[in-house]
């Protein structure tokens, strides 16, 4: 009982991280179909941001100056991702599917220089603020109050992510542009202003998520890489560009990945790519099918 | 006269959207069957079904008495029906005469297996030599040494004529072969088809809306409508049929 | 009509010309320089094989870091624990293991051969691969297989001994010249000449009567089996097989070396292979700088001259043409 309630709750907090690195990403590529890998460099430079602020405090935080440091890579990455916006993203509108992803990876290269130049190579880490570095006991199972607090922060940024794309008008207008861009041009809707509207909104969640995720990493130059694959599997077996597609993929990739895990421990990190490719063999499509920006 | 190609209660829809409605056709060998319809009647879905590029809901297709229901459209290309598009399809970045060595090549593969296909690194001269006799059959003289997606309209279609005359096919079936082309040379479209025809002894299966085009070069006509077959016969008959008149004086 | 005598003379002029550089090497630099120039030519055809797979078939993999950390692994494997096997069986190997791998991952990956899908596959693939290296203890785990022998060629005859660093470093030459020939060989045969058409057109291609989805594996397979066997002529020269070889960063050299020189040229990777290994040392002394140098010169290629170095030149000298000619031909401009 113990044993699959902990893997569970493991697999919930493998998706819920995930999937809060996999929302920005779906978001940009169901509106501008640019699958971006410099996703994970921001949400890397995010984490490091976030570490930098604490650690200008002391390295150890009230629970809403943790919030606040969060809050606060996600403005700065989401400045960041203005700029690439108008450098990067609008030159690849007419550039070929794979020229793109490949201008995208060499900013996921940039990035990963960046921060090794900034921050050097050494592996660094951060307790959780106290008020989360508890743990909470149920039965016999431990769950550590800050996973809690993850797996709570994805499940409120899904809930949030649903709502703004459903409800609010501007999500209107963002699903109007993904569903047909050439249509929206021609209503008079000012395309160019969402598409940057999404990509600041895009980078500055993967900002957020990595300052939400910072503790209790280990911070290298390779976690860029580390999230950006898992939230890649997520993303394309959720079906691109459907944030409850992603959610359903996180979820269902979590529990893969944490039950793999417990009967094959020496062999973390594969179950989920295996799934992968076992699911995607027996349906190309993904779950959701082709992508929908909802 | 014996049937090369049969379908039989053929089905296809698109989601909720039913196009094809237990359709039966037949195409005698050596004929040149065309078939025609308003818009929107399922004329280019029956083609995709019979040519393999979707598969039909529910139904039976034979080739030369063989089931090629199950089979993709590579495979029944390898069995001998060739195919032309709508908006032609050739290989726009190469020169029309390497497509032509391209389509020769893949036949040979498919005759002659994988003998031909490595350690070469130039064309080999039958080959060539059979490329310049289809330039010189289908008038492609001028468009050789051109790369293929800067050719005219006209010749990109004579191109791919050509390419699939390359396989030796038994059956074609030309998508709106004319589509697009001004008079003159819908008239000297007509007329090449004609003679390949009977050069190359094809039965061939046409789409068309130019009802010029459509007497010119038919033996026998199918009129399709909201996906049924409404008529099937010789021309003469087929514009004396009563339904026929109601459909087309009425759209028109 | 495209003379292909000539495009095979100039193209053997092009390539006498770079081995003869590489065979001069060491008879003028030190041997630091002799061994990166040793690399440099591993890397050149390593980037070839990628672009048969990107411009030949119109694939972009991301994952080619599987194939050479594949081969890599198969051959110092072979020579440590099997070492009554001859040198060139153990290559032969090498290359079959990448072969293998391409032809597993393939088959999935090239289910959904549209552009994206098969990039982010072919990652993941290539991770999956790189985890199990490291975490497999008969392959040395994080570590990695140390101590790979330079071998001793017997053909019979007479031997080759391949045991210092200048003598198996004219091995690589040979070999890589070798690997470079037969790619230039296929991408110019029927079947080269098939994939090329399955990439512009891969529905026409179908119906011509061919299985695409055969051709396009067939060439991921000669692809990765070329690539691992670039990783298998490495390590005997490094003597080392580390999972740093089969890290997803090793998978973006050969797209940088292809945008770099150019990716609708067959030598375009050559040149970028060689360009980026001038910048590699001279940007070895700050972590992080070559990095930063290298993605930001991809982007600036990507975005400004896509057709490379090569590309660039090509265009250049098509415009001076152009305007000696003052033809009105249009310029379809510089397609890669």
């Amino acid at each position: 009982m113990y044993d699959i309630g902990m893997t569970v709750f493991n697999g919930l907090a493998w998706a819920m991280a995930t999937f809060l690195v996999a929302a920005g990403l779906t978001l940009i590529f169901g509106i501008l179909h640019i699958l971006n890998f410099a996703h994970g460099g921001f949400f890397m430079i995010g984490a490091y941001v976030s570490y930098s602020i604490m650690m200008a405090f002391g390295g150890s935080l009230p629970l809403w100056l943790y919030l606040v440091g969060a809050m606060a890579s996600g403005i700065v990455v989401g400045l960041l991702g203005w700029a690439v916006d108008k450098l990067v993203f609008r030159r690849l509108r007419d550039v070929e599917d794979a020229y793109s992803l490949i201008a995208t990876y060499a900013l996921l290269l940039v990035c990963g220089g960046a921060v090794q130049l900034i921050w050097g190579l050494n592996y660094m880490g951060v307790m959780p603020p106290p008020a989360l570095n508890t743990v909470v006991f149920v039965g016999d199972m431990f769950m550590p109050t800050f996973t809690i607090f993850i797996i709570l922060s994805g499940i409120v940024a899904y809930i949030g992510l649903e709502f703004f794309i459903s409800k609010t008008s501007t999500g209107r207008l963002i699903r109007v542009v993904a569903a047909d861009p050439w249509m929206a041009q021609l209503l008079g809707l000012n395309v160019k202003k969402i598409y940057l509207i999404t990509v600041i909104f895009s980078f500055a969640m993967a900002g957020t998520a990595g300052g939400l995720l910072m503790p209790n990493q280990s911070l290298s130059p390779e976690l860029g890489g580390i999230f950006l694959l898992q939230a890649f599997g997520v993303v394309i077996l959720g079906g691109m560009g459907s944030i409850r597609g992603a959610f359903y993929a996180a979820l269902l990739l979590g529990l893969i990945e944490s039950f793999g895990t417990y009967f094959f421990p020496q062999y973390p990190g594969i179950f989920f790519l295996l799934a992968l490719a076992v699911i995607l063999l027996l349906k190309p499509e993904g779950i959701m099918g082709k992508g929908q920006t909802a | 006269m014996t049937s090369i190609l049969e379908a039989r209660g053929i089905q296809k829809s698109y989601g909720a959207v039913r196009v094809l409605e237990n359709v039966d056709f037949d195409l005698q060998d050596g004929e040149a069957h065309v078939v025609i319809g308003p818009n929107g009647a399922g004329k280019t879905t029956l083609f995709r079904c019979l040519s393999g590029e979707t598969r039909v809901n529910g139904g039976q297709i034979k080739f030369a008495g063989r089931d090629i229901t199950a089979l993709t459209g590579a495979q029944r290309v390898k069995l001998g029906i060739g195919r032309t598009f709508q908006v032609a399809r050739i290989f726009p970045d190469m020169s029309a005469f390497e497509n032509l060595i391209i389509a020769i090549e893949t036949r040979e593969r498919n005759d002659k297996g994988l003998r031909f296909t490595f350690g070469y690194i130039a064309p080999r001269q039958q080959v060539v030599d059979e490329a310049e006799r289809l330039v010189v059959e289908l008038g492609l003289e001028g468009a050789v040494d051109d790369v293929a997606g800067t050719l005219s309209h006209g010749d990109k279609k004579r191109l791919e004529l050509a390419m699939s005359l390359a396989l030796s096919p038994r059956l074609l079936m030309l998508d709106e072969p004319t589509a697009g082309m001004s008079p003159s040379d819908r008239a000297e479209a007509v007329r090449l088809i004609a003679r390949v025809r009977k050069g190359y002894g094809l039965s061939l299966l046409l789409t068309e809306h130019d009802m010029e085009v459509v007497f010119g070069l038919a033996t026998r006509l199918t009129v399709l409508h909201h996906g049924e077959i409404i008529a099937s016969g010789e021309p003469a008959e087929v514009r004396s049929d009563s339904r026929v008149r109601e459909v087309y004086l009425g759209q028109h | 009509m495209i003379d292909y005598r000539a495009r095979f003379r100039s193209n053997l002029l092009i390539a006498s010309c770079g081995l003869a550089v590489f065979a001069v090497v060491p008879l003028v630099a030190n041997s630091g320089l002799m061994f990166l120039a040793g690399l440099v030519a591993i890397n050149v055809v390593f980037g070839l094989s990628w672009n048969l797979l990107f411009s030949g078939a119109g694939l972009l993999s991301f994952g080619h870091a599987m194939f050479f950390g594949g081969g890599a692994y198969a051959m110092a494997v072979v020579s440590l624990r099997l070492p009554e096997l001859p040198f060139l069986v153990g290559l032969a190997l090498g290359a079959g293991c990448g072969a293998l791998i391409a032809l597993i991952f393939g088959f999935i990956a090239l289910r959904r051969a549209s552009g994206v899908y098969f990039a982010v596959l072919t990652l993941a693939f290539s991770e999956l691969v790189h985890i199990l290296i490291t975490k497999t203890t008969f392959l040395g785990r994080n570590d990695g297989l140390v101590g790979v022998p330079r071998p001793e060629i017997d053909l019979g005859l007479f031997r080759l001994d391949l045991t210092s660093a200048t003598a198996y470093y004219y091995f690589i030459i040979v070999a890589m010249a070798a690997a470079a020939f037969a790619l230039w060989c296929f991408q110019n045969s029927p079947a080269g000449r098939l994939i090329k058409a399955i990439k512009q057109d891969s529905v026409r291609t179908a119906f011509l009567g061919t299985s695409v989805f055969a051709w396009q594996l067939t060439a991921f397979v000669l692809s990765g089996a070329i690539a691992a066997f670039c990783g298998a002529v490495m390590v005997p020269f490094t003597q080392i097989a580390s999972p740093e070889i089969a890290y997803w960063t090793v998978s973006t050299q050969p797209i940088l070396f292809t945008l770099l020189g150019g990716a609708g040229n067959f030598w375009g990777p050559a040149v970028g292979a060689i360009l980026f290994g001038a910048i590699d040392y001279g940007t070895r002394a700050m972590h992080g700088l070559s990095e930063i140098t290298v993605g930001t010169l991809l982007l600036v290629v990507v975005l400004v001259i896509p057709g490379g170095l090569l590309g660039f030149v090509r265009h250049r000298r098509k415009k001076t043409r152009g305007k000696a000619k003052a033809s009105t031909a249009g310029d379809t401009g510089a397609r890669s």
